[in-house]
């Protein structure tokens, strides 16, 4: 029985301009002590998928609208506010983007510190006070007594995050979800952070879920990675396996448009071109179709579910075996996914159904 | 901190300094001959030579200048034409009314526009949000006597539940020591307990009408800024944070919104008091409260331009000091300047 | 079109019409402004028409409804010859409250213009010049912000003497310094942003520049100042008037003044009070109700 398990999430959006389909379905399943990766471009649905497990999405405008989500034996979606109330922070904890204005300015350390364990604690001020000293002493802030007084704008980014990193894991939840954790810091502070994460977490055995527009950020530091596209999982596996054989369109964009260590001399990085969909329509057809150099004809009416690469293979959604999955209708070869580009003998992307096809879409009601 | 106070009180100079040339101008520049537009056409020419001895009007306009900001740093605000009395001692004589008033809308005008701003936040979109909002344009919308005869004409003259003017019952005879009504009460000498307690109680009911009136204005834009301000806060990813991390709305509602929302509010509520003295002015005038403000229409009316000039400088004082002050505060609640 | 079982529709990319139209058709659909633009119709109409709409003469003295005894003085309640009554000279009130909307939009209007054209220039040269003369500028600005609101007309119509123009000076000059500051500050802030770099940078000339690309946007915040500062100009004139600082000629209708004259008869004739306060009341809700809504509009990022 997995810790955490996510099952055909559907989040949307209602807001003024329409509506924002911004999670369509996703499924996954994460174990206990697990590391998972969660990547994609910006605006896929990362921090919504993250968001909506927590409960967290902004109200009123953002709503599940579908699929369930399964935390340490409980139906989450069926609990309670004061229910979920009680498991955040003490059971599932998460950090944010921005330790800049993550962090209350108003407020010390301290306070909110004390506050997140007394949430969940019945212990005095010296208590608590004693454990927030050690937590910082754990996430390497000096002279944690004095720092404690200070307010958020008085440390660095690099030093907020670390605090971010204390409070989340203050009272050793089961699961910590970081959404890009890095992306606001300096490249090296970046490394020491993402490093303590990884320390603290394979040390308390806390199963994370780790966040990024970045494969280069998670290619260490994880076990599994899912990568999303407008809302979608397009492909799941191992992480090995997933640098080793990207079976998605998508993935093989995202591997050669980030600089790699063990690249080719010479190699050069190729963006992704275009954008992604407009999430204001339901997609018809792959959501990456437009962007896609292996489309055929099907992809743009036909989108793909999420199957094993290998057919006929018996899925395992958790662990070191999980299935590599993919959806994709033409997924590259290997050779391709190295190239980068379709290999294969007079191959053209399939054109649009019509000249418009960008211009189409399904009214949903 | 302390370099921050210090170049916000040297910031206030050159504006004193402006404000004395300008309210300097005031008596100078009177068209005409100063002398013959304070005392009328018909004052003989002795009276004429005697007012321009006493302005100084035969000296060099900076000579006299120079003198005008003498006196003033010596507390000589100048002499009221018409009783000859010193215009300070008879400020400071009449501002304790003004003040009460003041302090009364001030109270009112946060103890509830904080509130309803919170309210209107939490229903932001819904119809009490609404409410809120029609209620808080209607405030900046209805002028101080226009809303003060209604309330006089509603609660005074129809229900007859609040008195319609003066500061005290004057069959209680109250004296007035401190020339606050609601402390003089515990001071009459001689009055039993029960006695002062009714004097107090008869005082505050004076005081509503004229306190919700003058009040009306801040009390919409607190309203407003309220609002806004908690809106804005309750979006921002701290907020998000505490919430993540499994804390009461209550806790939240009341420590991280409010404690950030406050700040705007905060500095709102200083540029308050400048429309607040100004407000008196009027609402004393509605209601025949024997305040600064009637003085200064009554002033008018005689062409007492010392009198007109020399409260005008002292509440533009005061309202730059409070705004000190206000800024002082915020600085102190928000550690990002208090630890800058 | 391309599928028969699906329902298909064009999404057109929204036609944009420049900033202006955008603003415009946003303020259409904007409710409240739409409202606002009622009541100040309302108000220009009355003012406007006054002569069409008013039955008698503002100055001119009526005799008492025939059942009042003899000898009695105004005020005289309402009537159907009289609508809201007479006052205490016996003088049509409705005629009055009518004729005074002429005045009150003048008064009120032209001293928002004159606010706007004297705190403009100076706004204008302090953000355009910079350096000392903007620092000058500023301090001026600063003193005449620190005399309270009223206060300060108060003080300019003492020291001017009692009249409309006088008024209108005193009510603009109160007004002027918020202008200036607005102007100057948009006009900083634009100068420094990107766009006016990049234009810069690809040589549009500085006059060009001033009037194609700093004016415009240094003048959505003014648009909206001055609306709101229309509600309270109109107050403010009101309550000069109040105070006994009107018009000197008693016979101008200034609905301020026409409120001093009836406070003494509350009890009696309420009615001097109602309508008089409701005009006031309707042309500052109006202003207010336009100026948010075009705030709303004109800045898109403020949607609520
Ligand atoms: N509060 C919101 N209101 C409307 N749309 C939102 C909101 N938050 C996110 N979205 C939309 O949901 C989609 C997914 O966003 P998000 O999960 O934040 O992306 P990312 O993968 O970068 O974290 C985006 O299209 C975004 O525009
Ligand atoms: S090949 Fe087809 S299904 Fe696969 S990613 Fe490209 S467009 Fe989508
Ligand atoms: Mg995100």
């Amino acid at each position: 029985m997995a810790l955490l398990s996510v099952d055909g999430l559907v989040v949307r959006f209602r807001t003024h301009e329409g509506t924002i389909h911004a999670v369509n379905g996703v499924s996954f399943d994460l174990d206990e002590g697990e590391t998972l990766g969660i990547v994609g471009e910006s605006g896929c649905g990362k921090s919504v998928t993250s968001l909506a497990i927590m409960r967290l999405l902004p109200k009123p405008a953002g709503r599940i609208e579908g699929g369930s989500v399964r935390f340490d034996g409980q139906d989450l979606l069926a609990c309670s506010e004061a229910e979920m109330r009680e498991m955040r922070g003490r059971d599932m904890a998460m950090i944010f983007q921005d330790p800049m204005t993550s962090l209350n300015p108003v407020l010390t350390i301290e306070e909110q510190m004390v506050e997140t364990i007394q949430a969940h604690r019945k212990v005095g001020n010296e208590e608590a006070r004693a454990r927030a000293i050690e937590l910082l002493t754990i996430v390497g802030i000096p002279e944690p007594e004095n720092r404690l007084r200070a307010f958020p704008h008085q440390f660095s980014g690099g030093m907020r995050q670390r605090v971010m990193i204390a409070m989340a894991l203050a009272l050793a939840p089961k699961l910590l979800i970081a959404d890009e954790p890095t992306t606001a810091l300096d490249v090296t502070i970046q490394a020491q952070v993402l490093e303590l994460l990884q320390r603290l977490t394979t040390e308390t055995g806390t199963a994370a879920i780790l966040i990024t527009h970045d494969l280069g950020v998670v290619a260490g530091m994880t076990q599994r990675i899912n990568v999303m596209y407008a809302g979608y999982i397009v492909e799941a596996a191992p992480t090995a396996e997933l640098f080793a054989k990207p079976s998605h369109p998508y993935t093989v964009g995202l591997l050669h448009s980030i600089p790699r260590l063990d690249a080719v001399q010479g190699e050069e990085l190729i963006p992704i071109e275009g954008a992604p969909p407009d999430q204001r329509r339901a997609p018809v057809g792959c959501p990456f179709a437009p962007r896609c150099a292996w489309r055929l004809p099907d992809c743009w009416t036909t989108n793909p579910p999420l199957v094993p690469v290998r057919a006929a293979e018996a899925v395992v959604t958790t662990g070191p075996g999980a299935t590599h999955r993919v959806a994709c209708h033409n997924s590259p070869t290997p050779g391709e996914a190295a190239a980068g580009r379709p290999l294969r003998e007079g191959f053209v992307a399939a054109p649009p159904p019509s000249a418009v096809a960008d211009e189409l879409a399904v009214v949903v009601p | 901190m302390t370099k921050y106070i210090v170049r916000r009180l040297l910031g206030a100079i050159p504006v004193l300094f402006g404000l004395s040339i300008v309210l300097f101008a005031f008596i100078h520049l009177i068209p005409g001959d100063p002398a013959t537009a304070i005392l009328g056409q018909h004052a003989t020419a002795q009276r004429i030579a005697e007012m321009r001895e006493y302005l100084g009007l035969d000296d060099p306009l900076p000579v006299q200048y120079v003198d005008y900001l003498a006196g003033l740093l010596q507390g000589d605000f100048g002499r009221s034409f018409i009783n000859n009395q010193p215009v300070l001692g008879e400020f400071l004589r009449r501002f304790p009314a003004t003040v009460e008033l003041t302090i009364a809308a001030m109270i009112f005008a946060v103890g509830v526009g904080i509130p309803l701003g919170r309210f209107a936040a939490r229903y932001a979109q819904r119809w009490p949000d609404g409410a809120v909002t029609v209620l808080s344009l209607l405030g900046i919308s209805i002028p101080v006597f226009v809303l003060g005869l209604t309330l006089q004409y509603i609660f005074a003259v129809q229900l007859k539940v609040l008195p319609a003017s003066s500061r005290i019952d004057a069959r209680l005879q109250l004296d007035l020591q401190t020339n606050f009504v609601l402390i003089d009460a515990w001071l009459h000498a001689g009055w039993t307990f029960d006695e002062k307690v009714d004097a107090f109680v008869d005082g505050v009911r004076h005081l509503v009408l004229p306190a919700i009136a003058l009040g009306s204005i801040p009390l919409a834009i607190i309203t407003r800024i309220t609002r806004a301000s908690v809106i804005e806060v309750a979006n921002e990813d701290y907020v998000r944070t505490a919430r993540a991390k499994g804390l009461t709305e209550r806790r939240i509602d009341g420590r991280h919104i409010m404690r950030n929302a406050w700040l705007p509010v905060v500095t709102v509520i200083g540029l308050q008091v400048g429309g607040l003295l100004a407000g008196a002015v009027i609402t004393e005038t509605v209601f025949a409260w024997n305040g600064v403000g009637r003085w200064i229409v009554d002033a008018i009316g005689n062409r007492d331009y010392f009198v007109v000039q020399s409260t005008i400088l002292i509440f533009a004082l005061i309202f730059l000091m409070v705004n000190l002050i206000v800024d002082i505060a915020y600085a102190f609640l928000n550690p990002r300047i208090r630890y800058a | 079109m391309a599928s028969g079982t699906v329902a298909v529709v064009r999404v057109a990319p929204r036609a944009s019409r420049g900033l202006w139209g955008d603003a415009w058709r946003r303020l259409l659909r904007n409710r409240p402004a739409l409202l606002g633009f009622v009541f100040i119709g309302v108000f220009v109409g009355t003012a406007v028409f006054a002569p069409l709409l008013a039955p008698h003469d503002p100055g001119a003295l009526y005799p008492p409804p025939p059942d009042a005894s003899s000898g009695a003085t105004g005020p005289y309640p309402p009537r159907p010859e009289h609508l809201m009554g007479q006052d205490l000279q016996g003088r049509d009130e409705f005629t009055r409250v009518v004729y005074g909307a002429r005045i009150s939009l003048l008064v009120g209007l032209g001293s928002v213009i004159f606010g706007v054209i004297i705190g403009g220039f100076v706004g204008a040269i302090a953000g355009a010049a910079g350096g000392r003369a903007d620092n000058v500028l500023m301090r001026v600005v600063d003193v005449l912000l620190a005399i309270p609101g009223i206060l300060l007309a108060i003080g300019i119509v003492a020291w001017l003497d009692r009249g409309l123009p006088q008024i209108t000076i005193a009510v603009a000059v109160t007004n002027a310094p918020i202008f200036a500051r607005l102007l100057r500050g948009g006009l900083l802030a634009i100068r420094e942003s990107d766009y006016v770099l990049a234009a810069r940078s690809v040589g549009v000339p500085t006059r060009r520049l001033l009037l194609r690309h700093m004016l415009p946007n240094s003048l959505t915040p003014i648009i909206v100042a001055a609306t709101l500062a229309l509600a309270t100009a109109i107050i403010d004139v009101a309550g000069l008037g109040f105070l006994g600082l009107g018009p000197p000629d008693p016979r101008t209708p200034e609905w301020g003044t026409m409120l001093t004259d009836s406070t003494k008869f509350l009890r009696a004739a309420p009615y001097l009070i109602f309508f008089p306060g409701l005009a006031i009341v309707i042309s500052a809700v109006g202003f207010n109700l336009l100026g948010d809504g075009l705030r709303e509009s004109l800045d898109p990022r403020l949607k609520k």
